[in-house]
C-alpha cells in the first residue's frame, strides 16, 4: 500500500515535469467559423505527433483585427509566435519589425519547401528576393454562375462571359428573361478593383508597384481604373449589379446569389468548397470561369490574395525553432493538399499539385479547376505582382468610397482625382511616420 | 469638538482606506487612460506606437480644417438628434399607452423592455438581414405590396434612416423602463384635481403628466444622448460601414477606423478629445437649464 502511494505521488510530480518540458506556441489567426474548427483538427494533429511541443491555434476575428492585435500584444512584450497577415498587411508588417525575415531562419535541410511555391505565389511573397513569410491561403476572384439560371435566359452553361462586355451582354439576356431578379453581384471591395488593374497590366502605385523602392504615389485616376468604374457604373445604374449596399459584405453577396437573386457573382475561389454545397442544397448547378476583364486588353492575370505567415521576434531561441517546425509542417506538401480541399484556398505548393494531380483531382472537381488555371496562366510581371502600399487598408477604403460617390452621381474623372489626393497624403502620412 | 466630521469612523485615514479600491479601478481604468488620450492627441504616432512625434495641435487643425471631419461632425449631429428625439418619443408615447389599466400590460411591459436587452451587436445583425435589398424581408414586402425594392443600404438618406430605425428600435426599451417608472410615481391627487377641472386627456398629458415628468426627460436626455454617441458604433460596424461614401460615418466609428484600422492613433485620440469634450459640454448645459426647467414641475 504505502509502495502505491509512494508510487502514484512521484507520477503525480512527474506529469506536470514533463508537461512543463513542452514548448507552447501561440498562433494566431483570422479564420472564423467552420474553420477555426478546421485548423484546429490539423494543430491537433501536429501536436499529437510533435510531443515535445504544444500549438495552441486562436482565432483572432478579421484580418484587420488579427494585425492590430498583434502589434498590440508586440507593443506590450507578449506577442504569439505566429500570426497570420492578409497579404496588403505585408509592407506593414515588414515596417513593423516585430517580425523576423523566416528565410534566414529556415535550417537548410527544408530549404526544399521555399522553393516549391508555385511561381504566382512565390511572386507575391518573395520581396527583394526573401520570404519574409511563409505563404499559407492564397485565392483570386473568379466567376460564379448559375447554370439552371443561364439555361432559363437562353445562354450557353458551358460558356460563361469573360469580358465586360460579355458580361453586359449576359444581362441584358438574363433581364429580357426574367430568369433572375439581378444579374451578377460581387463585395463592393477595393480588391476586385485591384485585380482588374493587374489583368489590365496597370500598376497601382509608382517605384514598380512599391516593388523595386517604396511607393510614394497612389495611382487611382488612371485610364485601367476609368474604364472599371465605367464599367461598374453602366451596370449599376441598368440594375443588373446588385450588392448588400455595405461596403466589404463578402456574406451578403454569397447570400445574394446562393439564394438565386442573382445569375453571376465574382468572389474568392477561397469560397469554391462553400459554393458547392451551397449549390447542391439549393438546388441548382454551379459553374465556375475566369474573372471576366475590359474589352480589348490582354488578359495579364490576377495578383494572388489571402494572407500568409509571419514568425515574430523576441522569443527564445527554443521556441522560434518550435514555431518554425510547426509553421513548415503547417504548410507542407499534404497539409496544403488537406487545405485546398476543406477551403478552396490554392494549393501553394508544386508537389501539392502534384499530388491532386495524381488522384485526378481536379478532372473530378472542375470547379476547382477553373480557379487554379486561372492563377497559373499569370503572367508574371509587376503588376501581377500585386503592390506593396504601407497604408493599404486605408486606400481600400479611400477606393471603395469612390465607388460609393460614383454610384451616386459624382463624374467618374472627377471622384477618381479626389480618391487620388486622398490615397496621396495617406501615402506621405504613413511615409512620414515610419521615418521614409 | 461640537462638530465632528468623521462621526462614523474613528480614524481619518479608515474611510481613505475604504474607498481605495474604488480609487484605484477610477484610476487605472478611467482617469489614467482618458490623461493619456489628451497627451496622445498631441503626438503623431507611427502605426505601431513604437514612435511618436510631437506635433502640437496639428491633429487638431487637420479635424477642423478637413472637410471630410466637417461632414463626420455633421453626420454625428444629425445621427444623434434624431435618436435621441425618436427614442425618448416613441418610449414615451408607449410607456403612457402600458401605463393604461388595460388587460396584460404586464406583458406588453415585457415586450417593449425586451429589445434593450439584446446585445447592439445581434440587434446590427437582425437590422442587416432585415434590410437586404435582395433577400430581406423588408423589401420582399416592398415588393409585394408597393412594387418597389429600394436599396436601403446605398442611398445616403436610406442608409442613415435606418441606422437610426435600428438605434432607436434597441433603446425604446431603456426610455419606457424609466418613463413608465416615472408616470407610477407621479402624484395621483394631481391628475385627479385635473381630470375634475375638465381638463381633456390631451390637455393633462401636455400641462400636468409633461412637466412633471421633466426630471426623468432630463435625466434620460443625457443618457440618450450619451448612448447616441459612443454606443452606436456596432450599429455602424454591421450595418454600412460609415458608407455609402462615408454618408454615415460618425465620430465614434470614425475613432475606431482611424485608430485600429488606419492606425492614426494621434488623430484619433484628437477625436476623442473633441466627443470628451461635447458630451461634457452638453451635460453641463443640460444640467443648467434642466435646473431651472424641472423647478415648474417639481
Amino acid at each position: 500500500m504505502k509502495r502505491w502511494a509512494l508510487v502514484l505521488g512521484l507520477a503525480a510530480m512527474a506529469v506536470p515535469a514533463f508537461a512543463a518540458q513542452k514548448v507552447k506556441i501561440t498562433f494566431w489567426h483570422a479564420f472564423g467559423g467552420g474553420r477555426t474548427a478546421f485548423i484546429q483538427r490539423m494543430v491537433d494533429d501536429f501536436n499529437y505527433t510533435h510531443p515535445g511541443i504544444e500549438v495552441k491555434a486562436e482565432y483572432k476575428g478579421s484580418y484587420r483585427d488579427t494585425l492590430n492585435a498583434a502589434i498590440l500584444a508586440a507593443r506590450q512584450g507578449n506577442p504569439p509566435h505566429i500570426v497570420q497577415i492578409f497579404e496588403v498587411g505585408t509592407q506593414m508588417a515588414l515596417d513593423s519589425g516585430i517580425f523576423v525575415p523566416v528565410e534566414d531562419h529556415v535550417p537548410a535541410i527544408l530549404r526544399f519547401q521555399l522553393d516549391d511555391y508555385i511561381k504566382p505565389v512565390a511572386n507575391y511573397y518573395r520581396i527583394k528576393g526573401k520570404f519574409n513569410s511563409i505563404p499559407w491561403n492564397s485565392s483570386n476572384p473568379i466567376l460564379y454562375y448559375n447554370k439552371t439560371i443561364f439555361k432559363k435566359a437562353g445562354l450557353d452553361p458551358e460558356n460563361p462571359p469573360k469580358t465586360f462586355g460579355e458580361v453586359v451582354e449576359a444581362c441584358k439576356k438574363i433581364e429580357a428573361t426574367k430568369a433572375a431578379p439581378k444579374c451578377i453581384t460581387w463585395p463592393l471591395h477595393s480588391w476586385f478593383v485591384e485585380q482588374w488593374v493587374a489583368e489590365q497590366g496597370a500598376l497601382l502605385a509608382n517605384n514598380e508597384n512599391g516593388r523595386a523602392a517604396r511607393a510614394t504615389d497612389v495611382y487611382i485616376d488612371s485610364e485601367a481604373m476609368k474604364r472599371i468604374m465605367k464599367w461598374w457604373k453602366g451596370m449599376y445604374d441598368k440594375g443588373y449589379y446588385a450588392y448588400t449596399g455595405k461596403p466589404e459584405d463578402w456574406d451578403g453577396s454569397n447570400q445574394i446569389f446562393v439564394s438565386q437573386q442573382a445569375a453571376m457573382e465574382i468572389t474568392s475561389t477561397s469560397d469554391v468548397t462553400f459554393m458547392q454545397n451551397a449549390a447542391f442544397e439549393n438546388g441548382f448547378e454551379l459553374g465556375t470561369g475566369f474573372l471576366p476583364i475590359p474589352d480589348g486588353v490582354e488578359r495579364n492575370g490576377t495578383v494572388v490574395g489571402g494572407a500568409s505567415l509571419w514568425l515574430t521576434k523576441a522569443h527564445p531561441k527554443k521556441e522560434q525553432e518550435a514555431a518554425l517546425t510547426f509553421l513548415l509542417w503547417f504548410t507542407n506538401t499534404e497539409n496544403m493538399v488537406r487545405w485546398h480541399k476543406g477551403t478552396g484556398y490554392f494549393p501553394v505548393l508544386n508537389t501539392s499539385v502534384k499530388v491532386l494531380d495524381w488522384q485526378r483531382w481536379f478532372t473530378r472537381n472542375p470547379a476547382y479547376k477553373a480557379a487554379f488555371d486561372q492563377l497559373l496562366q499569370t503572367k508574371l510581371n509587376r503588376a501581377t505582382q500585386g503592390a506593396l502600399i504601407g497604408p493599404f487598408p486605408e486606400i481600400r477604403t479611400i477606393i471603395e468610397n469612390a465607388v460609393q460617390a460614383i454610384f451616386q452621381g459624382k463624374p467618374i474623372d472627377q471622384a477618381l482625382k479626389e480618391a487620388d489626393a486622398l490615397a496621396d497624403k495617406a501615402l506621405r502620412e504613413y511615409n512620414a511616420s515610419v521615418g521614409k | 469638538m461640537a462638530y465632528e466630521p468623521h462621526a462614523a469612523y474613528k480614524s481619518r485615514w479608515l474611510p481613505w482606506l475604504l474607498l481605495l479600491p474604488t480609487l484605484i479601478i477610477l484610476v487605472v481604468f478611467l482617469y489614467w487612460p482618458t490623461i493619456d488620450t489628451f497627451r496622445l492627441s498631441l503626438y503623431r504616432v507611427a502605426f505601431l506606437g513604437l514612435k511618436k512625434t510631437f506635433v502640437g495641435f496639428a491633429n487638431y487643425r487637420e479635424i477642423f480644417t478637413n472637410p471630410e471631419y466637417r461632414r463626420i461632425f455633421w453626420n454625428t449631429a444629425i445621427f444623434s438628434g434624431a435618436v435621441v428625439f425618436f427614442s425618448m418619443a416613441v418610449g414615451l408615447f408607449l410607456s403612457v399607452l402600458v401605463n393604461q389599466k388595460i388587460g396584460g400590460k404586464r406583458f406588453y411591459r415585457l415586450f417593449l423592455i425586451w429589445p434593450y436587452a439584446l446585445s447592439p451587436a445581434v440587434a446590427g445583425v437582425i437590422f442587416l438581414f432585415l434590410f437586404n435589398p435582395q433577400a430581406g424581408i423588408v423589401n420582399y414586402f416592398m415588393d409585394t405590396l408597393f412594387k418597389i425594392r429600394p436599396d436601403w443600404l446605398t442611398q445616403p438618406v436610406l442608409a442613415m434612416s435606418v441606422l437610426i430605425l435600428a438605434a432607436v428600435w434597441k433603446n425604446v426599451g431603456y426610455n419606457v423602463v424609466f418613463y413608465v417608472a416615472g408616470l407610477q410615481n407621479l402624484p395621483g391627487e394631481v391628475l385627479e384635481a385635473a381630470l375634475i377641472d375638465g381638463a381633456s386627456p390631451w390637455q393633462r398629458f401636455w400641462y400636468v403628466t409633461f412637466p412633471l415628468l421633466a426630471p426623468m426627460t432630463l435625466f434620460l436626455l443625457v443618457m440618450n444622448t450619451i448612448y447616441a454617441f459612443f454606443d452606436a458604433f456596432p450599429f455602424v460596424d454591421l450595418l454600412t460601414k460609415g458608407g455609402p461614401n462615408g454618408a454615415t460615418n460618425i465620430l465614434i466609428y470614425n475613432i475606431y477606423r482611424d485608430g485600429f484600422e488606419f492606425f492614426k492613433t494621434g488623430l484619433a485620440a484628437a477625436q476623442s478629445v473633441i466627443l470628451f469634450i461635447a458630451v461634457v459640454l452638453l451635460t453641463i448645459v443640460q444640467l443648467r437649464w434642466g435646473e431651472r426647467r424641472t423647478h415648474l414641475g417639481g
